[in-house]
């Protein structure tokens, strides 16, 4: 199908494949057409006529636009021709003579396509002598992106990325001919998770981001490529700095991984690097309060301390951001402080920070997916989290395969979202409240007939941390069975899976709570994790953290964990550390610095090598590339290592995938009677996102879902009502949504107001008063 | 304002019509305009719904067509052909004409909610130009004198069915060609005098 | 000279009820509907088409049964009929729904059954609402009378037909933004290729698109045959046509001839003259899209051939002639304001450059032009219709950009001076 065929372009024979786009094909072949709507990752449409072209047909020359024509064997073409060059010419000057002359105050002045191409093709002076369109300058379209319509060139971008990419069109061209504008529809702004996306490729400044107004100029920038930390996909993006701060991160075409596509949360998740709240020399708690101390009396104080306890059992609670690098310093510590050294010699002291971690599926039974297994796969099957609130972009990577023909199957109950994209949802009549298989996968004959003998790729992972997993069990080895099965273990936090290949067993929270010895003198160590606060777990692991003898806190911000510790020492954070992060396809990409560390921050590695230091232990860490170089030699493929000079060579820009050996050892939680189930969302109330200004009111919505029937039997006919457990009660908004089963009912976790809510006691929900009508009395 | 079962039921017999539920989005925005008098946000609400799209989708095919009215309009909605054929034809006079009487600019409704006045492009009664529709029944060979005598008819009147057989009686002259049936049927709204389902029920 | 009556002979005969289904079909209505089941043999009714030679009415006169034959295979596979009339000039459709309604339906059982189609749409202008009315009011007498619906005919084959209104956009009458508007979505053209509407057309499945028309000529050719069809007329023009004559005639309607006499002589014939017996000084042969002829060429021929040979196009069949007085920059001016209002807004030449020649022209009209306005009308012109030649190169998806420009180039070309006197003098400076 996809065999090379011969055309000609400008009189010179070149080659492409069968059924390429024109445009696409001379880009191949470094032949650039000017083009403003067309986006290699979206469907032509053909509208703004800026790259057309003659062609020869058998009625003689045509111009026809090269993003919708494709190439045909002995086509000929000419792309600069008079015809051509007027033409475009053309184009330009109707695209200008509504365009306001305001470049001077356009954020995207100096990466303006259109300024471009208007410096290089365009008219010396405007033949249009009337008044030019006008519209209400910038207007907001949602919380973090201004819509500027006088600028817009209609080019269908926007629309295009939120209708087919995203799937939540809810930006679209409104009226018709020369009055046609891009809007939303008034009560129902442009609320997506990927609305980012759409200002990176408007092609001139219609659509801005609320955070990056007037902050710089394109020409003041310095950037460097790197690896988002939001989930576990690892999307590739170029972060930008000026003047020593982050003002902008952008998705790169990663053709492995993102596309090019980000989530907000990776796109706007970064002001917090440079919030006045971060924590930026180390503080010593002495009475109830903090007090700065040098690193130097830090690490006395450490040794100190560690002496005076006299063989302490040591423990290290774990967060998703830490680069290999420092895992595997952690590691070392962890060891050192444990197996060598101190107590409990016989366990792994170090917890990582995710209440649905568990075992997974690893080991050579299970072949590990790669996202590009989704565009190949006949049946896609999903039973996890809610993907598109925690791995967004493994969601449009989905949608993608779905719509290039893939069946979806979807288990509930958490991935109502993506229900009405799927072929199959199985909800209550197959999953039970507490997330049990009701009836045995070889009973579902929607199931068996998709994936039998067939190429599958499933998503599997708990959906709440009361999910016991035999029922997961029973399904990935009936998949694994049955069909050609490639297996995404669906653990979404930043770079988890980084953890588990560099650290040598991690444990889960509740063997935190479990294991810790009240009676035992403690000193545990927090490492970019706030489980107080976004743990079922976060109360027993409050008393635990205060019923410590000593407690250091390696972190950015005082929050509601690190305010237990008696020492936080601050860190760095993206941008401002080297290093690499593994994806959920284990992955090896590589995260640059662009930034200095600010303050007196450290990176984690280094604090814990100044412990093992002060302790007396032999290590000496020169820099994050001598680690990277250490943790490469226990890679099993020694072929093909993620090393920072591999990583940076053209070939492994985007990654390399790379296996070890991983050791998860949790246990299923006894509990499961739960009464309301808490979910994460992609917004919540994480340090890093309060203290980012431009996004930080996308965690503030409070609402629960659940089906009409258990709407009534609470009663509710509103839109509006009160959840009420104990002296709590929250204001909330209440979606309807039938995909879920009766007497379930789903609530936000890590967000504002939902903090003292506990799944496992009862609660009410009574009907409040419309907020409309609130509003009006 | 939201809709009621009745009508939501119409809807859904409507869309039952179409092998996809978005081909009836053109005819549930008739209902939304017969019932307002244009497409309000309550409606395109109701619609996105019934027919599974977004909003703003609904309002994106709404306004690329001129006859779902974007802003409320009057009892009667006052429509001039200016297309070549009535241009040549004088139509200019009876705009001018219409524009005096009612005071309204184009696109423009009079405080009363009486008329909506527009200038619009072809509606198929070149024969008889310069012709107008009133709610879109077409009066055709309608001279500058007639307009006026018809204006002040519909405010003087003020009937509750408008039948272009009757209008052209009274104040059309040549017609494109021989109506010959008679026919008594019309319309009560600013939406066109039709029913996708039942239309003989209309009159 | 007179009209041939086919399509528009039962409306003649029977005035006052000829919308009846009982009046129809006293006057030999659905026979060829009968005689197509009886026979049963759907390719015989395809190669009747083809003998006929019938080339489409809408405006681009594609041989009506090779489209047919173009149809690809499917399951679900449907009809629609364009209803969409709205070419300034043109009401020729709005007669054949209005007074004949069941000669359309019966047109298009006839097709349904040569193409196998169970489903048919006939999308309806929304400002023919009366049409509508009477067309869906036959569609409901054709359903009580088992001629739609299920088994119909006693066939065993089921035929539905939906009687959509449009919503003001002449657009829509382009068949592929027909077809998206039809899916409620925007009436914008769709990329050719790869949509062909028989192979994917509506809901991206093979459909029929048909002028009413065309469609409403198909029991006439049944009952009697191809062949017969094919000897009125002229050879490429076969058959008879409905023209609209409108503009400043004694006495404007639709007249039904076969092909083949002059211009003048239609316009002295059926116009009876011109009004105040003045003379012609330019109109329109086929549509406000066709560029225009002058008084001097009337003895062009109503052919599709000779009117292309001239120039321009026979395109839906409107004529409209606009006397000696007649302010031709106006005239010029109500067309491009037409194409800038009836634009989708898709493409940037059609959006922008026709308001860019509606605004120029305004300026001249009302006196304010500049000595450079007619090339820089003409420039505009050019870039969004290449070479300014007929048929039209295109910058743009749809012709109807092009469209626009067909007013202008008429205007520059045979009535320069009368935009030139309503500018200002050149004056010529000292180095020029």
């Amino acid at each position: 199908m996809s065999e090379n065929i011969k055309f000609t372009v400008n009189g010179n024979e070149l080659e492409a494949k069968s059924g390429e786009l024109l445009i696409e094909a001379c880009e191949n072949s470094g032949i650039h057409i000017p083009r403003f709507c067309w986006h290699k990752r979206l469907e032509p449409v053909g509208m703004c006529r800026m790259c057309l072209v003659e062609v020869e047909t058998p009625r003689g020359k045509a111009l026809v636009p090269s993003c919708t024509t494709e190439i045909t064997e002995d086509l000929v073409v000419e792309t600069e021709s008079e015809v051509v060059t007027k033409a475009q010419e053309g184009i330009l000057e109707f695209l200008l003579i509504n365009h306001p002359l305001d470049c001077p105050v356009c954020d995207k002045a100096g990466e303006c396509p259109l300024q471009d191409q208007t410096m290089a093709y365009g008219p010396g002076e405007s033949r249009f002598v009337e008044e030019k369109r006008h519209f209400e300058k910038p207007i907001s379209i949602s919380e973090i992106i201004l819509l500027d319509r006088e600028r817009c060139i209609l080019c269908a971008r926007c629309t295009r990325f939120s209708d087919e990419i995203s799937g939540d069109p809810l930006i679209e061209f409104i009226q018709r001919g020369n009055k046609t504008e891009v809007n939303t529809f008034p009560d129902e702004p442009f609320r997506s998770y990927f609305s980012g996306n759409t200002v990176q490729i408007c092609p001139v400044g219609a659509l801005t981001s609320t955070s990056y107004r007037f902050k710089a100029r394109p020409w003041d920038l310095k950037k460097v490529s790197s690896t988002c930390n939001c989930c576990s996909v690892g999307c590739s993006i170029e972060l930008n700095t000026s003047q020593n701060k982050m003002l902008r991160i952008l998705g790169e075409d990663n053709e492995f991984t993102n596309q090019g596509w980000l989530s907000d949360k990776g796109r706007y998740n970064f002001d917090y690097l440079h919030s006045e709240n971060r924590v930026l020399n180390i503080l010593n708690k002495s009475e109830d309060s903090f007090n700065e101390i040098s690193i130097s009396e830090a690490m006395t104080k450490i040794k100190n301390k560690i002496d005076e306890l006299d063989n302490p059992n040591v423990k290290f609670l774990l967060g998703s951001s830490s680069t290999n690098e420092e895992y595997f310093v952690i590691n070392e510590i962890g060891n050192y402080l444990n197996k060598d050294k101190f107590l409990s010699r016989d366990s792994s002291n170090i917890y990582f920070g995710d209440d649905l971690l568990f075992e997974g599926y690893f080991g050579d039974q299970y072949s590990q997916a790669k996202l590009e297994d989704l565009d190949n796969s006949e049946t896609i099957v999903v039973w996890a989290e809610d993907i598109k609130d925690n791995l967004p972009i493994l969601y449009l990577r989905i949608k993608k395969a779905v719509k290039n023909g893939s069946k979806l199957i979807v288990f509930g109950h958490t991935n109502t979202s993506i229900a009405g994209l799927a072929d199959f949802y199985f909800g209550a009549d197959i999953v039970s409240n507490k997330f049990e298989l009701i009836r045995n996968p070889n009973e579902i004959e929607d199931l068996k007939n998709n994936i039998e003998g067939k190429k599958v790729t499933v998503i599997a992972g708990k959906s709440t941390v009361f999910q016991k997993k035999e029922s997961l069990d029973k399904l990935i080895n009936f998949l694994n069975e049955k069909s050609e099965l490639q297996v995404f273990n669906a653990f979404s936090k930043g770079n988890t899976f980084g953890a588990l290949q560099n650290i040598d067993e991690v444990k889960g929270l509740n063997e935190f709570c479990n294991e810790f010895d009240t009676n035992a003198k403690n000193i545990v160590f927090t490492i970019g994790v706030n489980p107080v606060n976004s743990s079922f777990f976060g109360q027993k692991i409050k008393e635990k953290l205060i019923a410590s003898d000593f407690v250091i806190s390696l972190d950015l911000f005082v929050n509601e964990t690190t305010e237990l510790a008696d020492l936080i020492l601050p860190t760095t954070s993206l941008g401002e550390k080297e290093g690499t992060v593994t994806n959920m396809e284990m992955r090896v990409m590589k995260q640059n610095k662009i930034l200095p560390a600010p303050g007196s921050t450290l990176s984690e590695w280094e604090y814990l090598s100044s412990i093992l230091n002060v302790l007396g232990e032999d290590v000496n860490y020169k820099n994050e590339n001598e680690i990277n170089n250490y943790l490469s030699e226990k890679y099993i493929n020694q072929e093909k290592l993620p090393t920072f000079d591999n990583l940076n060579k053209p070939s492994n820009l985007f990654g390399v995938i790379n296996k070890k050996d991983i050791n998860i050892n949790i246990k299923d939680l006894e509990e499961d009677n739960f009464s309301l189930l808490m979910v994460r969302r992609l917004y919540g109330d994480s340090s890093t996102q309060i203290n980012s200004p431009s996004i930080s009111m996308l965690g503030a919505h409070k609402f629960i879902e659940l089906n009409s029937t258990t709407a009534k039997k609470y009663g509710i006919n509103s839109k509006v009502g009160n959840l009420i457990q104990g002296p709590n009660s929250i204001l909330i908004n209440i979606d309807i949504n039938e995909y879920l089963p009766d007497d379930l009912v789903i609530a936000p976790i890590n967000r504002r107001g939902f903090e003292n809510i506990d799944p496992c006691l009862d609660f009410d929900i009574t009907e409040a008063k419309n907020r409309e009508e609130l509003n009006v009395n | 304002m939201s809709w009621d079962s009745k009508l939501i039921d119409r809807a859904k017999e409507i869309i039952e019509l179409y092998p996809q539920k978005r081909s009836a989005l053109g005819p549930l925005l008739y209902l939304a305009q017969e019932k307002e008098g244009y497409i309000d946000d309550d409606s395109v609400v109701e619609i996105s719904k019934l027919i599974g799209i977004t909003e703003v989708q609904v309002r994106s095919v709404a306004s690329f067509y001129t006859m779902y009215k974007q802003e409320p309009s009057g009892k009667y909605l006052l429509s001039v052909c200016k297309s070549i054929s009535c241009e040549i034809n004088n139509s200019k006079e009876v705009i001018d004409n219409i524009k005096e009487f009612t005071g309204l600019a184009n696109n423009e409704t009079d405080i009363e909610s009486t008329f909506t006045f527009e200038e619009v492009e072809c509606i198929g009664a070149c024969g008889g130009a310069p012709a107008v529709q009133i709610n879109y029944e077409t009066v055709e060979g309608v001279t500058p004198t007639k307009a006026l005598e018809l204006c002040k008819y519909l405010k003087e009147e003020v009937p509750e069915v408008i039948v272009a057989d009757e209008l052209q009686d009274k104040f059309g002259g040549t017609k494109s060609f021989d109506w010959a049936i008679e026919d008594n049927s019309g319309t009560s709204s600013t939406a066109p005098g039709f029913q996708i389902i039942g239309t003989s029920e209309e009159k | 000279m007179k009209e041939t009556l086919l399509l528009t002979k039962h409306m003649r005969e029977n005035p006052e009820n000829s919308h009846l289904i009982e009046v129809y079909e006293k006057n030999n209505g659905y026979s060829a509907a009968r005689k197509v089941f009886k026979e049963n043999n759907p390719g015989d009714v395809i190669e009747e088409i083809k003998t006929s030679n019938i080339r489409g009415r809408g405006g681009a006169g594609f041989p009506t049964g090779v489209k047919w034959g173009f149809l690809a295979e499917d399951e679900e596979r449907y009809l629609v009929i364009n209803a969409d009339e709205s070419e300034p000039g043109t009401f020729k459709d709005r007669i054949l729904l209005e007074r004949d309604p069941h000669q359309l339906i019966e047109g298009i059982i006839v097709t349904s059954f040569a193409s196998n189609i169970s489903k048919a749409f006939i999308y309806i202008r929304g400002e023919y609402a009366k049409p509508a009315r009477r067309v869906q009011d036959a569609v409901e007498q054709a359903y009580e009378k088992g001629y739609l619906g299920k088994n119909i005919f006693d066939s065993g084959k089921d035929l539905d037909v939906v009687v959509h209104l449009g919503a003001g956009a002449y657009i829509c009458g382009e068949e592929t933004a027909l077809l998206n508007s039809l899916e409620g979505r925007r009436g914008e053209p769709r990329l050719k290729p790869p949509y062909f509407p028989a192979v994917k057309g509506l809901y991206n499945k093979p459909t029929l698109v048909n002028n009413v028309e065309t469609i409403s000529s198909v029991p006439w050719i049944i009952n009697n045959s191809g062949k017969d069809y094919a000897k009125l007329g002229v050879e490429g023009s076969t058959g008879t046509r409905i023209f609209s004559l409108s503009g400043h005639v004694n006495t404007p309607g639709n007249f039904e001839i076969e092909m083949g006499c002059s211009f003048g002589e239609f316009i002295d014939n059926f116009g009876n003259g011109i009004k105040e017996n003045k003379s012609v000084k330019a109109y329109i042969p086929g549509g406000a899209s066709a560029p225009w002829f002058t008084g001097e060429q009337l003895d062009i021929k109503m052919t599709i051939d000779d009117v292309a040979n001239a120039g321009s196009m026979l395109g839906s069949g409107a004529v409209v002639v606009m006397d000696e007085d007649t302010n031709l920059v106006l005239a010029a001016k109500s067309i491009v304001s037409f194409f800038a209002h009836e634009s989708c807004g898709q493409c940037t030449p059609c959006r922008e450059g026709t308001t860019w020649l509606e605004m120029i022209l305004e300026r001249i009209a009302s006196g304010r032009g500049r000595t450079s306005d007619i090339d820089l009308l003409l420039d505009v012109c050019d870039n969004i219709s290449p070479g300014l030649a007929w048929p039209p190169q295109m910058t743009t998806i749809c012709p109807l950009g092009p469209s626009a420009v067909s007013p202008i180039t008429s205007l520059m070309g045979s009535f320069r001076e009368e935009v030139e006197s309503l500018l200002p003098k050149k004056v010529l400076i000292n180095n020029e």
